[in-house]
């Protein structure tokens, strides 16, 4: 029962946060380049808006382009539960395994790329080829991040994972400080930010995410771009619960989930900031000169396992 | 009870290839169909007698023939081995189901009925080879298995093609069982018996050898790197209900062989845990590497097996390593979730191989860039073929995820080994096998995408049909096996008795329905739901065509380029100028070329260093009657030197 609590509160809050994220760091960019930017509560809006406008499919479009959203929304919502934020829950059978969650992920980045490719449309294709090729470049990163996570707290339970680093912030561990570092990159790359991918492009030869997006419209674009909201706040909350999880809690009360939720939002903006700043600091990377920034997170995570396996 | 299944699934299997064999010129398709079904049901009387042995955990025992005193056909099953004949009854039985449609379509009446004949002799040599429980059983029906499978590559003699595959499978075939031999042979050196049974070999170096030549002899058939070449060729020749059976069955078979003798016979040292982990890492990452660039759907599939070969090699070699350093359940979680994947691969390349048998009837070719389009005109097929491709590419909550799943536990487990340098080497393995599956799941994104998504890419690919009944429910079964195996893998293992450190996909898959459920309500409540189709957006260009799509060379491209040092591509490009100044172009021609490494590198120095001492040894006998004389004079005082020798 108190499972069942936790998956309604946790993916409610989910849902609901997670355009804010996506405003904040366009008000970031927007405000480091001398704009006004968007009002923060702007995605909400469009989101709305989507909803209510009709759905184009194109006329090469099977099945697949139809059942995307819904598959993606549902794969990042279900992993959502395997990233604690209202509190920790005690085990449930299944749920916190850590490669089950990374593959709820890929599962929804298989059909997007499908979907990319159904419209017979050239942009779509370029999208799913690149996003499938960066994204199994930087599997191996991913993996390895976990691996160094799940060795330094001696579990591939994400809810163990976290409960080991509330009771003992590892934030003065320098291996904890490598991990984040490669923490970091995979959550730019796989939320599609530059310089890997460039959100605020349309109809460039540059963009990837986008690119696959392009033939969704009304309510399947709605729900495509909240899962990629909500995907990129699962991958700051793992980033987040382990670096600096003060305000977690494993206990379900009134007012210990309120104090995590407030931490939560206050932590969640200054990551958001913080990867704004970091947009505004880059230049989208050529194409090919990507696997650089993998095979930086890799040699950071893959010596957090050295320095943890030979001391 | 079991020994009547048993017999009784014998008897109708080899009944069938008699008949059909008899009856060669004669039988018509109405036979055919009968003999089909006949096959089918010894397939069922199989698969009922294995399930029954793995799920009561007992032995059978069965002598078929005495030949002499040492050499007889005698057989024991016990889990594995009934494990893995489920596996060959199970997929046997769809595959007769599938081929009950397919085998009309082509070839002539004679080669139609030889193929049943094969197909149900085939089967059987696959059952009594695993049942066996005597190195001499063994090699007999291993001959059995090599043979018709190659009869049934040379389907379509009459092309060049084909036959040049059938010769490399043939001759590849024929060098496993040597080795396999050569390693048969030094086990009775030992023991003295031809038995199955546990050996124990003092000589380190005696004991490599055996482990080394029973590596290359069912490595070669399981299609290991670097012994993995002929898979591409025979797949893609062969029939594609053949196809399904050599690439889903029979190189399990072979993995069957490898572990009974790892895990029952032999006492493996430390090195073999890492040497085949090794071997099945690269077999896997480089599987998919060709897999992703292959424009021919068979050969993708071929490379695609080898790479599901090596996934199941990493899960042998890493429950080597953990024994030999005494962590046995981790050891367990290693070895069942190789096996586990090799049921799984069987159920899901057979299914892709049969699918694909139907795609290429429908389009007339095995060039997907020819296809597309096709899950429109044939949803059925296009359904089953994407659960293939997202079991294959290990998504939850499918059956491929969960064993990958268990390798990827077995793996994140393995800080708790003592020696520095070999847990390196694992985590250096756990990157590279999660780059292995994130490209897999590239490439059947590829692979679906190219011949399902878009519009036709050919006209024949526009004018496809959907296939018959037949062709689409032996496939839909595995479909359905491949989803439940996944969702109930939990209740599954544990009911056997095996508690695994997995999560219970149960309740995954309930939350997903649950989700699903929600999501599509709160869609309903709160969204549009006026649709429209129009054209696909095109910068303004109104009537796009499917020249203007994305091909599968271009999908491919950026991977062919960041994994450029493997594949050694090489860019060609020729100009051709109007003027001397060369300032105009005419003229231009651009390739890019990959370059065979294998088989430029391994395979043809060993064939041009046999050619040319066989070319050596054929001067030697153009001599005249003298030089024979001293020839043979030469081979008495050797023999006799010789038996002074060992005598």
């Amino acid at each position: 029962m108190p499972f069942i609590i936790y998956a309604l509160l946790n993916t409610a809050f989910v849902v609901l946060i997670s355009p804010l994220f996506i405003s904040l760091i366009k008000k970031v960019k927007a405000y480091l380049q001398g704009r006004q930017g968007p009002p923060l509560f702007q995605t909400y809006y469009s989101l709305s808006k989507l909803l209510k406008k009709e759905t184009v499919y194109s006329n090469n479009a099977s099945l697949i382009i139809r059942i995307t959203p819904y598959i993606n929304i549902v794969c990042v919502i279900v992993a959502s539960l395997f990233v604690p934020i209202v509190f920790i829950p005690g085990m449930s059978a299944g749920f916190g395994n850590v490669i089950l969650f990374l593959y709820l992920l890929v599962c929804a980045k298989f059909f997007m790329a499908l979907a990319g490719l159904d419209a017979g449309s050239t942009f779509g294709a370029m999208g799913s080829s690149r996003e499938m090729t960066f994204s199994a470049v930087i599997e191996p990163v991913i993996i390895i991040v976990f691996a160094a996570l799940g060795l330094l707290l001696k579990t591939t339970n994400l809810y163990q994972m976290f409960a080991t680093s509330l009771q003992s912030s590892l934030l003065i561990n320098p291996s904890t400080l490598l991990i984040s570092l490669s923490l970091f990159i995979v959550l730019i790359v796989e939320s599609s930010r530059i310089p890997v991918d460039n959100p605020e492009t349309h109809l460039e030869l540059t963009m990837i995410h986008e690119a696959m997006l392009l033939e969704y419209s009304g309510p399947d674009l709605a729900m495509m771009e909240i899962s990629h909201a909500v995907k990129q706040t699962l991958l700051m909350t793992v980033l987040i619960n382990v670096l600096f999880p003060w305000g977690l809690t494993a206990k379900p009360t009134m007012l210990s989930v309120s104090i995590s939720i407030v931490a939560f939002i206050a932590k969640g903006a200054l990551l958001a900031t913080a990867v704004g700043i970091f947009e505004s600091l880059f230049a989208k990377s050529r194409l090919f000169r990507l696997p650089n920034l993998f095979m930086l997170a890799f040699f950071f995570s893959f010596s957090t396992i050295l320095f943890e396996l030979l001391k | 009870m079991m020994n009547l299944l048993f017999i009784c699934g014998l008897c109708v299997l080899f009944g069938v290839t008699l008949f059909q064999t008899v009856l060669v010129t004669k039988a018509s398709a109405v036979t055919r169909r009968f003999s089909l079904w006949a096959t089918l049901c010894a397939s069922l009387l199989f698969l009922a007698f294995s399930l029954g042995i793995v799920l009561r955990n007992t032995t059978f025992t069965f002598n078929l023939y005495q030949l002499t005193g040492t050499l007889h056909l005698s057989f024991a099953v016990d889990r594995l081995a009934a494990y893995f004949m489920m596996i060959i009854s199970l997929l046997s039985t769809t595959v007769c189901f599938y081929s009950l449609g397919y085998v009309e379509h082509h070839g002539s009446n004679t080669g139609k009925n030889f193929l049943v004949a094969m197909m149900s002799l085939f089967i059987l040599s696959m059952l009594l080879l695993v049942a066996s429980d005597n190195t001499f059983s063994l090699l007999f029906f291993w001959e059995t298995m090599s043979l018709t499978s190659f009869l049934m590559v040379m389907f379509d003699y009459d092309k060049a093609d084909t036959r040049k595959s059938g010769l490399f499978y043939f001759v590849m075939t024929q060098l496993s069982t040597v080795c396999l031999m050569f390693g048969f042979i030094a086990i009775y050196h030992v023991t003295g018996s031809f038995s199955i049974a546990s050996v124990n070999v003092v000589s380190q170096l005696f004991k490599a050898f055996i482990f080394l030549s029973l590596f290359i002899g069912f490595g070669i058939k399981a299609g290991v790197m670097p012994f993995h070449k002929w898979l591409p060729y025979a797949h893609s020749a062969s029939p594609s209900n053949i196809s399904a059976l050599m690439s889903g069955v029979m190189i399990k078979v072979a993995i069957y062989g490898f572990v009974r003798y790892l895990v029952f016979v032999l006492t493996p040292d430390p090195w073999w845990g890492v040497m085949i982990l090794i071997f099945g890492t690269f077999s896997a990452l480089l599987g998919v590497i060709y897999a992703l660039k292959e424009r021919d759907i068979k050969k993708l599939l071929a490379y695609s097996s080898i790479e599901n070969v090596g996934i199941i090699l990493i899960g042998i070699g890493l429950y080597l390593i953990f024994q030999s350093y005494g962590f046995t359940d981790l050891a367990m979680l290693a070895l069942i979730a190789s096996l586990f994947h090799c049921l799984n691969h069987a159920l899901f390349k057979c299914l892709l191989f049969l699918t694909t048998g139907s795609v290429v009837n429908a389009t007339g070719t095995r060039d997907i860039e020819k296809m597309g389009g096709l899950i429109k005109v044939m949803p059925y097929t296009g359904v089953i073929f994407l659960v293939g491709s997202v079991a294959l590419a290990a998504l939850p909550p499918f059956n491929g995820f969960v064993s990958e799943l268990m390798i990827f536990q077995a793996f994140l487990q393995s800080f708790i080994i003592g020696n520095p340098y070999l847990k390196i080497l694992l985590f250096l393995g756990l990157s590279l096998f999660a780059l292995t599956s994130a490209l897999a799941a590239a490439c059947f994104v590829r692979a679906f995408g190219m011949i399902f998504l878009a519009a036709p890419r050919s006209e024949e690919a526009g004018k496809a049909k959907e296939v018959s009944r037949y062709m689409l429910a032996g496939p839909a079964v595995i479909a359905t096996i491949c989803l439940l195996l996944g969702i109930f893998s939990f209740q599954i293992f544990s009911s056997l008795g095996y508690t695994l450190p997995i999560p219970n996909m149960m309740m995954i898959g309930l939350t997903l329905i649950v989700t699903l459920g929600l999501v599509w309500l709160i869609m309903r409540f709160v969204s549009n739901r006026t649709k429209r189709t129009s054209e696909t957006w095109g910068c303004g260009i109104t009537s796009q065509n499917s020249k203007m799509e994305y091909t599968a060379s271009g999908f491919s491209e950026p991977i062919l380029t960041i994994f450029r040092p493997i594949y050694r591509t090489q860019k060609k490009v020729e100009r051709t100028y109007e003027d001397d100044g060369k300032s105009i172009f005419k003229d231009a021609k651009a390739e890019i070329q990959t370059f065979k490494l294998f088989e430029e590198r391994i395979y043809l120095p060993i064939a041009h260093a046999v050619q040319r001492l066989s070319t050596y040894i054929s001067d030697l006998h153009d001599v005249d009657l003298d030089t024979y004389i001293l020839y043979s004079f030469a081979a008495v005082v050797i023999l006799i030197v010789a038996a002074g020798w060992f005598i």
